[in-house]
């Protein structure tokens, strides 16, 4: 999992330098910056190749099979697929999974924006505070960090002695099916750290003269923000979105070791990849767990499909 | 992510399955140095004895090098199973009866008749090898026996002003009205029974005292109906303070042993195997007691069963089963070994062993030996092995627990819902 993190920074940075060469790049010198790029991606795709690609082709032809990770695969077509239809453990883990992403992901990304904005406000020791905001999207799919999350939010955790001060009773914030879910959304939207410092970096691309412009023309901070900081950064804020869409629906770790690795109390944080996990592991059942794989591909393949049809009425390309 | 680990492990295991299931002859030791890998779950105190019987067996035999490695129960079958897959298995491990049939049917397990007479096992009762016999192949050594067991903290009965009871006639019924008054001397800092409706053992013994049976013939047999009445008892310890709030008895779940209710004196009654006593009793200095597990009606009944705490198992794809069947004998057989290890494992099948070590037992590990001696008026017939496919049946069971313990099911639902998954985790296995 942490191997999955650096691999979205390192795209991402990417995908920063290819917005920042529309810019400057235009007509035949786009075909060879093009040329340069694919040479410094050669490593990665060579890496995807091998060590993604073969084992997802097996993956694929596992998820047509029974196969109990003991015996040969037996092929069964899509007997799997059809299981998954019943699978009522199956329906609940998907609703837990999306209440997760869609909860977290517009909450992280509006903390990430507002920081951004406002650590762009020319603050004095600017490196240190992003430093420290970023901090925590470094750690936050760690185990350890899901270790500490464990002992806040625990009866007697830091949770409950700072509520205690304050005279509020506590209470069992991982324990209880009602609470546990937004314990781990928290912890998501904790790590907005990633997506503030990409924010950072396209608030720096606003030209200053549209804001001056705005300014003499009287415009307010506000209506400066709406009207003109917010067109601009929305290619940054539609990557932001696709990116922490697909992070969060693989989110695995952190309701592995917080639930103990069984997505409990009754389910209530049986992520989807926690239910996979299970499936293929702990009930033998792998060659269900890769159909469940597939099918969470397409699943996120369908929502960043329908992300990049709606970009084209909200995001704003400035070329 | 999800499909680099599915599929690195698939990878590996498309290669490893044309291997599996060869029963090896008899094979003769080598001349050259062997290492051996060797996995166990378990505490410390465990893992200390254990690597002590290691450095003992490594100095009896110089050739051999035992590579031993070691953690908690839940790790454990997760590490195992994705070893096994991506053709990795440990030469020996350590083997549980939840798990013996899923490995050994589906040849991950080397046949030990096909080792020859180098084990000696003459000194098991037969009852307890045949606890690791399936379709007549040997996949395990029975290291020792437990018996459920109710294990009570005779200061908290103190404290509540409470006489300890006749383990020989209380009921089920007398549990909870101990418990209540427990808790009621506990003032919400310790209560009557820390937990029920998370094990598998305390399921069977439910099952049998109801005249049925959780497996029949490699099969789901329980009645739903007995599952509702299992969650119902439960549910009423938890509306009458016998129990800790969900919450609570949710959160201990994941902690260890050593951070059980009971071994931090915060549980006056719970039910573990016999064994545990010793480390219990460790972690907890207070003076902890094991009782049997009462029953409807007061008296014997013929429920408790011999559970075979754990078995020694070899890998179909070791290199080595000459040097593997030879550890194997002297984990069984040594009376070094027994020395180290005494009853932490539960108490040795092996009877030759029981009686050498008795001498040597401190007061608690006598009263598990004890307990199981005397215990054998009220042991009915042999408990079925897990089948293939069921391994996991603790993990299918805690959702639908914990839905009755925080009002999202009923126990009726929950029973349901339970039996239907462990049927069609038997089908898919």
């Amino acid at each position: 999992m942490a191997g999955l993190a650096s691999d979205y920074d390192m795209s991402a940075l990417g995908e920063l330098r290819t917005l920042g060469q529309k810019k400057i790049a235009g007509g035949s010198k786009e075909k060879k910056e093009n040329k340069a790029a694919y040479l410094f991606l050669l490593p990665w795709f060579l890496g995807l190749s091998v060590i993604t690609g073969g084992p997802m082709l097996a993956s694929l032809y596992l998820s047509l099979t029974k196969y109990n990770l003991l015996q040969p695969p037996e092929f069964i077509g899509l007997g799997n697929f059809a299981r998954m239809l019943t699978d009522e453990r199956l329906h609940n883990s998907l609703g837990v999974t999306f209440t997760y992403v869609f909860v977290s992901v517009p909450i992280q990304l509006a903390m990430g924006l507002a920081l951004a904005v406002l650590l762009n406000r020319g603050l004095r020791g600017l490196s240190f505070y992003r430093s420290v905001f970023y901090l925590p999207s470094l750690l936050g799919s760690s185990v350890a960090i899901a270790v500490l999350w464990k002992q806040v939010f625990g009866t007697n955790g830091l949770m409950n002695d700072f509520l205690g001060l304050f005279g509020i009773a506590g209470h069992g914030w991982i324990s209880d099916p009602a609470t546990a879910l937004s314990t781990l959304i928290t912890l998501n939207v904790w790590t907005f750290g990633a997506p503030m410092i990409i924010f950072l970096a396209g608030l720096r691309q606003v030209p200053a003269m549209y804001l001056e412009a705005a300014k003499v023309d009287g415009a307010s901070r506000w209506q400066t923000f709406v009207k003109i900081t917010l067109p601009l950064l929305s290619p940054i804020i539609f990557f932001n979105l696709v990116l922490q869409i697909i992070h969060a629906f693989q989110s695995f770790t952190q309701a592995f070791i917080i639930s103990g690795g069984n997505g409990g109390p009754a389910d209530s944080t049986l992520f989807y990849t926690l239910y996979l996990y299970n499936r293929g592991f702990a009930n033998f059942d792998m060659g269900y767990a890769s159909a469940m794989a597939w099918f969470l591909l397409v699943i996120i393949g369908v929502f960043t499909a329908i992300n990049f049809w709606a970009s084209k009425y909200w995001v704003f390309y400035d070329d | 992510m999800v499909f680099i680990a599915l599929a690195a492990t698939t990878a590996l295991m498309l290669t490893a399955c044309v291997r599996s299931g060869g029963g090896t002859d008899a094979a003769t030791l080598s001349d050259e140095p062997v290492t051996l890998t060797f996995t166990w779950w378990g505490n410390d105190l465990r893992t200390a004895a254990t690597n002590e019987v290691i450095a003992a067996f490594e100095k009896e035999n110089p050739n051999i090098t035992i590579e031993g490695q070691f953690s908690d129960w839940v790790g454990y079958w997760d590490k195992l199973a994705t070893a096994t897959a991506a053709n990795d298995t440990p030469d020996i491990m350590q083997m549980d009866e939840k798990y013996i049939a899923t490995y050994g049917e589906r040849g991950a397990l080397l046949d030990l008749n096909g080792t020859g007479d180098a084990i000696d096992l003459s000194d098991f009762p037969e009852s307890a090898l045949a606890t690791g016999e399936i379709d007549g192949g040997r996949y395990g050594i029975p290291t020792a026996l437990n018996s459920q067991a109710i294990v009570v903290n005779p200061d908290l009965f103190e404290q509540a002003g409470v006489a300890l009871p006749d383990d020989r006639d209380w009921t089920w019924e007398d549990f909870t009205t101990l418990g209540a008054q427990l808790s009621a001397g506990g003032g919400g800092d310790s209560f009557g029974v820390q937990t029920w409706g998370f094990e598998d053992g305390s399921l069977r013994t439910w099952a049998r005292q109801a005249g049925d049976a959780l497996y029949t013939d490699g099969e789901v047999s329980i009645e739903t109906e007995t599952v509702k009445d299992w969650f119902e008892y439960m549910l009423a310890m938890v509306d009458d303070g016998v129990m800790p709030p969900a919450s609570t008895v949710v959160e201990k779940l994941s902690a260890g042993q050593a951070e059980s209710m009971t071994a931090t004196n915060r549980a006056g009654m719970a039910t573990w195997w016999n064994s545990q006593l010793t480390a219990l009793a460790d972690s907890s200095g207070a003076p902890l007691r094991i009782m049997r597990v009462p029953t409807p009606d007061g008296g014997a009944d013929g429920s408790a069963y011999y559970k075979t705490s754990m078995f020694w198992s070899v890998s179909s794809r070791t290199e080595h089963p000459a040097e593997a069947a030879l550890f194997l004998d002297f984990l069984a057989n040594s009376e070094t070994a027994g020395d180290i290890m005494l009853t932490e494992r539960g108490v040795p099948a092996n009877e030759k062993i029981r009686e050498h070590i008795k001498p040597k037992l401190s007061p608690n590990d006598v009263s598990v030996v004890e307990f199981l001696d005397d215990l054998a008026d009220g042991i009915g017939e042999v408990e079925p092995v897990t089948p293939a496919g069921a391994s996991a049946m603790e993990g299918l069971l805690s959702p639908f627990t914990e839905q009755v313990l925080f009002g999202q099911a009923t126990p009726a639902q929950a029973a349901e819902g339970f039996v239907a998954a462990l049927k069609s985790a038997v089908a898919a296995g």
